[in-house]
């Protein structure tokens, strides 16, 4: 290909991104941009990597794409399954709990995939809960990973979680002030890293469902 | 006459530093290997048998490619979308074969692009044939279209590479189905994406760029069949003279509606005067 | 059983000589001995004779009863102490499956014990995948789908038993649903009953709980009701160490025992 000779197989690629969730009081919020990248190219502008799944969780993977892809492929077998034998819709910590049981069943050739996973738990509130790729896994009221994760991370741990800040009230964000830290967290992201770029896609979910925005970001 | 030409002897490459006289050598029969005399004397023992299940080698993946083709490049316009990619096979630097068809039509409804290993890409042509004979045979009304092959394809990358025994391609899947047209990448990782433009290899960095500048100024939508073919001719005459493993001949395909059609392999007109002006290192 | 292995026996003796008239016929199917031979063999009138004969099994199991509260489930089983030399606490005939399960049995203590260890494992492995308790009813069909894995097995799956299990369970248990008792036989099937018996007494007792049975009943008045139609089918005198709850030691039993 293009007269270059790679010399070893590595099934592994990186295809960057950056992705984050933040747990409201009754909502919570998933978001993920959607620029799929290998090197310095650019493969697509848009590629979805968020994705919401049938039982009202929004899992945001980051990584490698093809791991992605095949895990969510898996999780929605899964899903399947358990309505089919269980005869309702598995919870999102039930589904957090699965997720790291999948991860670490692949613990020697592992899915290259840093998760996210959003929902409501079973009694209203929002959850997040955030993944390596061979699955430890926490729980957390705001986290974000991928390529630019590093650069966002404190961003929301001073905007979500009023970390050092001093003579603040501590309480949960309602929904509005949420996207508005969501949107210029990615914008800020776009500006520093050459993975994040071209759109924003937000979910949120309440008891309602599941909505999406989609949100430019500049394109260089 | 003995048919296996690792028993014909070659003097240049028995180094007997490292080889002992009753190390395999790939293509003989070596009778007296301990492993062959103890497997002969169990009954059913065979020659054929021995060479077609190869069970007692070391199993063999492709580590790399050997006989490569390079870019694909695609577009998608106004009720359609365009490939390309020329007829060159490459072995190493040397343009082995120059008549490879790389555009592969499969149902009536898609084509399929490859770059890379030349071998791997007759594997993949073989394997959806055989998937179009069977969608005909069942005759149940239903048809595959660009998505279905898009989808079996990047199954069938991911499943290799998960195997670590890739397939070592680069493929771009092109069609129009229901007046949907559809372009989609899919590589050796199982990476795949779908895109308004897609160019393997080389193409990623000299086709795209005029692909996307192209798609933004005139933007999809708007984009005639004229107007894709010249783009695509660019990109091509771009890759000619700056890839060297690329070959004036080649072939493009045109999905519509009104279904496929795939060029004879064609050349453009160059102009390598500016070839002139290079000095040393440069430009 | 000694004239049932001489029909049988009459029987071999003319599949050897030739085909069968349409008289021999008739009296094979009046027989059944035909289709005793496979475990999994229908008559030709549609039915598992080794299956029917295995919840015929049941019916000489120690009695237990089953009742549905709305704030829990009572299961209460008959222990036949046989001999005043036998140590009560041996029989063990009620288990717990996991913390919001139990289980009561009549019939072969130790087919239960594959199917108790079947449904241990499927209780644990639920809690190991989804961190949540599994359903009353999920774990219900896990150990019914075991029940026709006899016999010779379907393709890919093992069989683990060369009969059907004979035993009859009923498990109680709490979860999102609120409190549940299941009925499940030797076929596999399963049902949900507010109150039911099992065993060598279940028709008097289940008359009795069908007549006593209230949707008001409270947990002390479940268990009270339980003993009360244990009491009247046994034929041994009720006391503590006759009667094995699960969660209660035996002094709590004798003490209610004596609040009847």
């Amino acid at each position: 290909m293009g007269g270059n000779i790679e010399h070893r197989f590595s099934p592994y690629t990186d295809n960057g991104g950056t992705t984050l969730a933040i747990a409201g009081e009754d909502f919570c919020v998933v978001a993920g941009d959607t620029r799929q990248s290998e090197g310095y190219l650019i493969n697509a502008r848009y590629s979805p990597k968020v994705y919401h799944l049938k039982n009202n969780a929004v899992l945001a993977t980051g990584g490698m794409h093809a791991d992605g892809v095949a895990l969510v492929k898996r999780i929605g077998q899964n899903l399947d399954w358990y309505v089919h034998k269980h005869e309702k819709q598995m919870s999102a910590p039930a589904l957090a709990q699965m997720l790291s049981t999948i991860l670490y069943s692949k613990r020697f050739f592992p899915y290259y995939v840093w998760n996210t996973l959003g929902g409501l738990d079973e009694n209203g509130k929002g959850c997040v809960f955030s993944y390596d790729p061979v699955g430890n896994f926490e729980k957390q009221h705001w986290s974000c990973s991928g390529s630019a994760g590093h650069l966002i991370q404190p961003f929301l741990d001073n905007q979500i979680g009023h970390k050092h800040q001093s003579n603040v009230e501590h309480h949960l964000l309602p929904l509005d002030q949420v996207l508005k830290i969501v949107k210029d967290a990615f914008n800020g992201a776009t500006e520093r890293d050459i993975y994040t770029g071209d759109f924003v896609e937000i979910f949120i979910i309440t008891k309602d469902g599941v909505t999406v925005q989609k949100h430019d970001l500049k394109k260089d | 006459m003995d048919h296996f030409p690792g028993n014909w002897g070659n003097p240049r490459s028995r180094d007997d530093t490292y080889l002992e006289s009753n190390d395999y050598l790939p293509g003989s029969i070596a009778q007296d290997h301990p492993r062959i005399r103890a497997e002969k004397t169990m009954s059913g023992f065979s020659c054929d048998e021995y060479i077609s299940n190869p069970s007692h080698m070391p199993r063999a993946h492709t580590q790399q490619p050997v006989v490569t083709g390079t870019s694909v490049i695609g577009i998608r316009f106004k009720g359609g979308v365009m490939l390309a990619a020329d007829n060159l096979a490459s072995y190493g630097s040397l343009a082995r074969f120059r008549d490879v068809e790389r555009l592969l039509k499969v149902g009536d409804y898609t084509v399929v692009g490859a770059s890379g290993d030349i071998s791997d890409l007759q594997y993949i042509q073989h394997m959806l044939v055989n998937l179009e004979t069977k969608e005909k045979y069942l005759d149940d009304g239903h048809s595959l279209g660009p998505k279905n092959v898009f989808e079996y394809m990047s199954r069938v990358m991911y499943g290799r590479r998960t195997k670590v025994n890739p397939l070592w391609n680069s493929l771009v899947i092109a069609g129009v189905k229901n007046n949907e047209s559809f372009l989609g990448f899919v590589d050796l990782q199982g990476t795949s994406y779908q895109s308004s433009t897609i160019a393997t290899g080389f193409g990623g960095h000299l086709a795209i760029p005029i692909l996307r500048k192209a798609v933004d100024q005139i933007g999809e939508e708007n984009m005639t069949e004229e107007q894709a073919k010249k783009i695509i001719e660019d990109c091509m005459r771009v890759l000619y003279y700056r890839d060297a493993r690329s070959l004036n001949k080649f072939q493009r395909a045109t999905i519509t509606a009104s279904g496929v059609t795939i060029t004879d392999p064609y050349s453009l007109e160059t102009d390598w005067s500016f070839a002139e002006k290079i000095r040393g290192y440069g430009a | 059983m000694s004239l049932r292995g001489c029909l049988l026996f009459w029987v071999f003796g003319l599949r050897g000589l030739c085909s069968l008239n349409q008289f021999q016929l008739n009296l094979l199917n009046l027989l059944r001995s035909e289709y005793d031979q496979g475990v999994n063999t229908f008559s030709p009138e549609g039915r598992l004779f080794q299956v029917e004969y295995a919840i015929e099994a049941i019916k000489l199991g120690s009695t237990a009863v089953g009742i549905q509260t709305a704030h829990g489930v009572v299961l209460a089983v008959e222990k036949r102490v046989t001999s005043t030399l036998l140590e009560p606490s041996s029989i063990e005939k009620i288990l717990e499956i996991d913390t919001h399960l139990g289980c009561a049995m009549s019939g072969l203590v130790a087919d239960w014990r594959t199917m108790i260890d079947h449904a241990r494992v499927e209780a644990q492995n639920h809690w190991f995948t989804y961190n949540e308790r599994i359903k009353v009813e999920s774990l219900t069909q896990a150990v019914c789908d075991l029940a026709l894995r006899f016999g010779e097995s379907a393709d890919g799956e093992d069989a683990i038993m060369s009969r059907p299990f004979g035993v009859a369970l009923l498990i109680g248990g709490v979860d999102e649903k609120g409190p549940q008792l299941f009925h499940a036989d030797p076929s596999g099937t399963f049902t949900r009953f507010d109150a039911k018996a099992i065993g060598s007494g279940s028709e008097g007792a289940q008359t009795e709980l069908q007549e006593q049975y209230h949707k008001s009943l409270t947990l002390r008045e479940a268990e009270l009701l339980a003993l009360k139609v244990l009491k009247q089918v046994m034929e041994e005198k009720l006391s503590g160490a006759n009667k094995g709850f699960r969660i209660l030691p035996e002094a709590e039993v004798n003490e209610l025992v004596a609040a009847m």
